[in-house]
């Protein structure tokens, strides 16, 4: 389908488009009946912002429940209150009970103490009130971005705000992962390409062989590189960011953190490659053989207009999409694969967080991820606007075809 | 796809699969909790280490002695560097010891598989830990549940006992912990001195609650008919209901496998057993936070550790036992009788005069607890701490590599001097570190304390003190308190009656900032019960901190300050939670007095009070100076940082980090601003320890070491704080070159000197004859000298299995103890095979060695 009225919107929302070829003859070939039945009363800017706010209130909605039902299941409906002032006694008990310091205290004198220090521990993290009061005070900080404090969590340099506490090991997940993903991202695409041209090749069969290794997660090739490469041979190091202590000039340090990202970026990478090249491989496959492909190949364009033209385009948003929720997906890490190579990422944060029900680092990065998810399927949209020509904006139920 | 291929690709998954197999099964292993061991097989073990050290040693050519005695001249820390990384897996660590990435696992490891594993690697050596036990855990409300109506079988005292004979204590140490455990019968740890102490009353217990299920099925049975409870088809009913039995059984550990070998016992007796496994942190709302009447559970499998050698376990009874252990619910159930509980509180309370006194009364108590049973013993667990084996360092007996005091001052490459170690750990830095209210995180404090030296150093070994910056020391003890000396540094005596100096200083005025004075508050006097006096040595001055300033009497006066200050609400660096702290010291504070400042001396005077006259020993030498402490308490009093987390949360704001983090800007303006000012703490009072010219040396030192560091943290220990890269998880500790002792002061603590024993004498012996039998007691093949055994103590076990004769050993010579039996004593064993039973007490360790001979009396 195309769409003269999104095409013209196109034009004013993206300048690097101007001039381009999205108006191209060849592409398909319907009458513009939508331009001539839309109401005349509404300009593209309006139905562009009236779509916009109306999307944004509901994702802002949708936020807000997704935080509270974040904020009630992290917090096991107030159910990790009781864990916690199990924890507080039972450490209480341990630290007091058989300490010398507190021999000469009296029945009632040790009683006297050890209540003091529950109570100043279950105030301290406010256990003092009840659960359903905190429970609206975190979705207040949380829409508004305020990550308070943690109870029991620090960052690594100290902090007990959520906010360093998770901001100081984004650089190390994003490091890895981005550096795997992009590599998975380019790497899969292009050898994609290639497979669908020489499709049924000596190595289109290789790589289609090789796409059941993806059913192991990373972290298996994780174990297994590990064992081969640090333990066996000794090429690279076990784990870790760097080396200890680490090198003292930038380029030392980088070169040893390029070092370190060696294997578990090769494990993640081999984990999903032969499988990502087969699914894109097939995907570019289908729409090779649209009829819209053979009519441009009937008209004598080169297999490089073609692939470029006919063939990618259609696919962007579906690639787009995949890698932008890619993207997004970094911020959970992965905790196996981090814990196997002692990587100081997110992965690792999160799964000391759930273990010792520290919701507020739980419900903090929930809320993070809500509006990074958010703001992504956002400008999706428009991004689908920008790539697709059968997308239009308004002017039909659902304003998106 | 050829054939071929498809083999080959089919061939190279299997092994992928069989080796991530493999490597999976390590990773859950590293976070597999603690595990334990045989103890006579752990001492053999070790011993084992000990002696393999030892011939290597010998086997050493004299050229490297030579070189070793010339190395003795180099001061503080043997090694020029350690390196501290993390490491969280054991199997993983162990596998980079192997080869040689990291040289030690600061870390107990419990695992029997990774032990295996250790013991097979020639690269590798270990040494043993102990302080961890696991129990059963009864609840003891009803015998009907309040909250379900549902019978409560653990109730009974009888049932509970009876527990006792069900469990097979040796099945659990070597089928469940494979070996590295041994059995645990009583609420105290057979690794530490009171067991020695009491070894017959012990093992006359053991022996009587040795493993019997047709006993334990006999009581039970009897009790739950008494309990109105019938058995249908081999199920017991109440009420026409089958008697439910839950048990809360902890999932991370051998505990899982030991609540399911006890749930199957008590169903094989008939209970409907409901199986609730949990974690801790599931497990701890139930046991800990829910009111026994509410029925929630009956048994929960207990875990406990300590991490320290507990000289004095007489307390254990009353926090065990009874409901003044702890205020909460499940305490506060227990009913123990109207004997035990007074018993145990005179135990507690050290209501003796005399050890004999204290030794009557402690063997009652052990059989009163058996008795009453709200706990059942299980298993003592043993740790290992793995290092490689060309690394020497000392390791406490009950915390392992990383509960030991002495591991900076020992840790080294045998026979070599300078160079780097590293030392991984399962975790590190996950707390700011601070000098008042900072991380107390096991691995941290290991850290910490390389950069704080002490006045008196634990033994690794018996937990006595030994002095360090201490030159000797005095105790007075009220009369009739049993209190003991062993080492000679300590001189005891012992007073009628001690009077505190009315100028002592017993609080502090946080408004005036001075102290107020036992004059001041007891103007008719004040006594206590023990009196400290420490002489410290030679002019303070001459040792510095590591900014080079030197150490002052202001230094420690300031740590005497702060125990008060923070927690007095007037004072502007109040802080609500050290407020139960400052109440528990003043308890049994009685009053502090600086009686001469060159050389420093001063005078402790206290209620509290230990057996050992060596822990009795006041050590007031300050880890942090005074100007460091100053920025921090800058900071604090501005409302911008606080030491303790409690306050950081409740002000929200930091909590107080001198290493990292964004406490370093803001402990650096105040450092600033201090510096500018010239700024004295306290200066009313420490206005007369401080000159202002000292003042701006130490604002000066200070000012270049945070330039040149970038962190506050400033210590006098042998080593330095070089950088700790808090993402990376690496600390970086360098040697301090001009620390004031000799590399070789701690010289012999990296082994402990655990006896071993053998005993020889006839296999037949006639009634009526005496009889004489040799014990051979040595360390590493040299004879252990009479003067480092405490005794030596036999039990013989006739031939129906009862504690026939007890007895003390006596001394031949080094090495060699001899026990006699008297005609009249073979007289009266029965006809058969005895079983004679010797238990070494050494004073090096805390650890008693058994050993035992079997003979025949015939008539």
């Amino acid at each position: 389908m195309r769409d003269i009225s999104l095409s013209s919107l196109l034009f004013t929302l993206s300048s690097p488009l101007k001039g381009s070829s999205m108006t191209d003859a060849a592409l398909p070939l319907q009458p513009d009946a939508a331009a001539v039945e839309r109401p005349k009363s509404q300009s593209t800017l309006t139905r562009v912002v009236q779509y916009t706010g109306l999307r944004m209130i509901a994702m802002f909605i949708t936020i807000l429940i997704g935080v509270y039902l974040t904020i009630i299941i992290a917090n096991m409906g107030g159910h990790v209150d009781n864990i916690r002032r199990g924890y507080i006694r039972e450490m209480v008990a341990i630290s007091t009970g058989q300490s010398d310091e507190f021999r000469n205290m009296t029945a009632q004198e040790r009683r006297e103490h050890v209540d003091k220090l529950v109570a100043l521990q279950e105030k301290r993290m406010g256990l003092d009130q009840p659960f359903l009061l905190r429970s609206f005070r975190f979705l207040w900080g949380a829409m508004i971005l305020d990550l308070g404090w943690a109870d029991n969590m620090s960052s690594d340099s100290g902090s007990r705000q959520v906010r360093n506490i998770i901001l100081e090991r984004l650089p190390a997940t994003l490091l890895l992962f981005s550096t795997s993903f992009l590599m998975l991202f380019f790497v899969g695409i292009f050898v994609a390409l290639y497979l669908s041209r020489n499709y049924g090749s000596r190595l289109d069969r290789v790589i289609i062989g090789l796409a059941p290794t993806s059913a192991a997660p990373s972290w298996f090739y994780g174990l297994f590189f590990i064992l081969l490469f640090a333990a066996l041979l000794g090429w690279f190091p076990f784990g870790g960011l760097v080396s200890a202590p680490p090198p003292d000039t930038v380029t030392g340090y980088a070169l040893s953190v390029l070092n370190h990202m060696v294997l578990p970026v090769i494990a993640i990478f081999f984990s999903a490659i032969f499988l990502g090249i087969y699914g894109q491989r097939t995907f570019f496959l289908i729409f090779s053989n649209e009829d819209y492909v053979d009519m441009a190949r009937a008209k004598g364009l080169s297999d490089r207009v073609v692939e470029r033209r006919y063939i990618m385009r259609p696919t962007l948003p579906t690639i787009v999409t995949g890698l932008a929720l890619s993207i997004i997906g970094l911020w959970f890490g992965s905790i196996v694969l981090e814990t196997i190579f002692n990587w100081p990422g997110l992965g690792r944060l999160f799964y000391l967080a759930t273990n010792i029900f520290e919701t507020s680092v739980i419900v903090g990065s929930t809320v993070i991820y809500a509006y990074l998810l958010g703001i992504t399927v956002f400008f999706l949209d428009i991004v689908y606007a920008l790539l697709d020509p059968r997308v239009k904006v308004g002017g039909s139920p659902g304003g998106q075809v | 796809m050829s054939k071929k291929r498809f083999t080959f690709l089919a061939v190279l998954l299997i092994a992928a699969l069989l080796f991530a197999a493999c490597g999976g099964g390590d990773a859950e292993m590293a976070e597999e909790p603690a595990a334990p061991a045989q103890e006579e097989q752990a001492a053999d073990e070790t011993e084992e280490v000990a002696a393999e050290e030892e011939e290597e040693k010998e086997e050493a050519p004299a050229a490297e002695e030579e070189e070793a005695a010339a190395m003795s001249e180099r001061a503080g820390a043997w090694v020029d560097e350690v390196i501290a990384v993390e490491e969280p897996s054991a199997a993983a660590a162990v596998t980079r010891m192997d080869l040689a990435e990291i040289d030690a696992y600061a870390f107990s490891i419990s695992d029997a598989e990774v032990y295996a594993t250790v013991q097979d690697m020639d690269s590798l050596t270990y040494s043993n830990s102990f302080g961890v036990y696991a129990e059963l855990t009864f609840n003891p409300a009803g015998p009907v549940f309040d909250g379900t109506g549902k019978l409560n079988p653990f109730a009974v005292p009888r049932i509970r006992e009876a527990m006792n004979y069900l469990v097979d204590r040796d099945f659990i140490s070597q089928e469940i912990y494979g070996g590295l455990a041994s059995p645990r019968y009583m609420a105290i740890t057979n690794a530490f001195p009171d067991y020695a102490r009491l070894v017959d009353i012990v093992r006359q217990l053991e022996l009587e609650y040795a493993h019997n299920p047709d006993k334990a099925a006999e009581i039970i049975n009897e009790e739950m008919a008494a309990l109105g409870a019938e058995m249908v088809d081999g199920v017991w009913n109440y009420e026409d209901e089958p008697v439910e039995v839950i048990f809360l059984i902890r999932t991370e550990d051998e505990r899982k496998e030991i609540g399911d070998y006890v749930a199957t016992m008590l169903e094989d007796l008939g209970f409907s057993v409901v199986r609730d496994y949990k974690t801790a942190s599931e497990a701890s709302p139930i046991w800990i936070g829910t009111d026994p009447n509410e029925g929630q559970f009956h048994i929960y499998t207990g875990g406990w550790i300590t991490t320290a050698i507990s000289r004095d376990q007489a307390g254990n009874f009353d926090f065990f036992y009874t409901n003044r252990g702890l205020p909460f619910p499940l305490w506060q159930a227990y009913t123990p009788s109207e004997e035990f509980d007074a018993m145990s509180e005179k135990l507690d309370l050290r209501d003796f005069t005399t050890m004999e006194e204290r030794r009557e009364l402690f063997g009652d108590v052990l059989a009163l607890s058996m008795q009453d049973s709200v706990r059942v013993w299980l298993v003592n667990q043993l740790g290992f701490t793995a290092y490689r084996d060309d690394v020497s360092v000392s390791t406490d007996l009950a915390g392992g590599l990383n509960g030991a005091r002495l591991w900076p001052y020992t840790l080294r490459r045998a026979g070599e001097e300078g160079g780097t170690l590293t030392i991984a750990m399962p975790s590190m830095l996950p707390e700011p570190w601070n000098p008042v209210a900072g991380t107390n995180w096991i691995y941290d404090t290991m850290l910490i304390r390389a950069t704080a030296d002490v006045g008196s150093m634990p033994d690794p070994f018996t937990g006595l003190q030994w002095p360090q910056r201490i030159e000797r020391a005095e105790v007075t003890v009220k009369d009739g308190l049993p209190v003991g000396s062993t080492h000679d540094w300590v001189e005891l005596t012992f007073a009628e009656q001690i009077d505190v100096p009315e100028d002592a200083w017993l609080d502090w005025d946080a408004v005036e900032q001075q102290f107020v004075t036992v004059g001041d508050l007891h103007p008719d006097g004040l006594t206590a019960n023990i009196k400290s006096v420490v002489y410290y040595p030679g002019d303070l001055s001459e040792l510095t901190w590591h900014d080079g300033s030197p150490l002052s009497l202001a230094d420690v006066v300031l740590s005497m300050i702060t125990t008060f200050d923070l927690a007095k609400e007037e004072s502007a660096v109040f802080d609500e939670a050290q407020v139960p702290s400052l109440n528990n010291f003043q308890s049994h504070f009685r009053g502090y007095r600086i009686a001469q400042t060159s050389p420093l001396v001063i005078e402790y005077y206290s209620d509290q009070y230990t057996l050992d006259a060596e822990l009795n020993v006041a050590n007031f030498f300050p880890g942090t100076p005074w100007h460091t402490m100053a920025v921090g308490l800058l900071a604090e009093a501005a409302g911008d940082l606080a030491f303790s987390s409690d306050k950081a949360d409740a002000n929200e704001i930091e909590w107080m980090s001198y290493i990292a983090g964004p406490s370093i800007e803001i402990l650096a303006d105040h450092l600033e601003s201090g510096a500018t000012d010239g700024h004295i703490p306290y200066v009313s009072t420490l206005g007369d320890y401080i000159s202002a010219a000292e003042a701006d040396v130490r604002w000066s030192n200070l000012s270049a070491w945070y330039a040149d560091k970038g962190h506050f943290w400033v210590g006098n220990g042998p080593f330095y704080l070089e950088e700790a890269f808090t993402t990376e998880k690496t600390v970086q500790l360098l040697r301090v070159a001009d620390f004031p002792d000799a590399s070789s002061k701690w010289e012999g603590f990296d082994t402990p000197m655990i006896a071993e024993v053998a005993v020889d004498g006839p296999a037949r012996v006639a009634s009526g004859d005496e009889v004489t039998f040799e014990v051979m007691i040595d360390f590493g093949g040299d004879a252990y000298a009479i003067d480092d055994i405490d005794e030596v103590k036999y039990l013989v076990f006739d031939a129906l299995g009862e504690l026939a004769l007890t007895g003390a050993a006596e001394a031949v010579e080094d090495g060699l103890w001899q026990i006699t039996l008297s005609a009249e004593d073979t007289a009266g064993l029965e006809s058969g095979a005895n079983k004679l039973e010797v238990a070494v007490a050494p004073l090096r360790v805390s650890i008693p060695t058994f050993s035992s001979l079997e003979f025949v009396t015939t008539n």
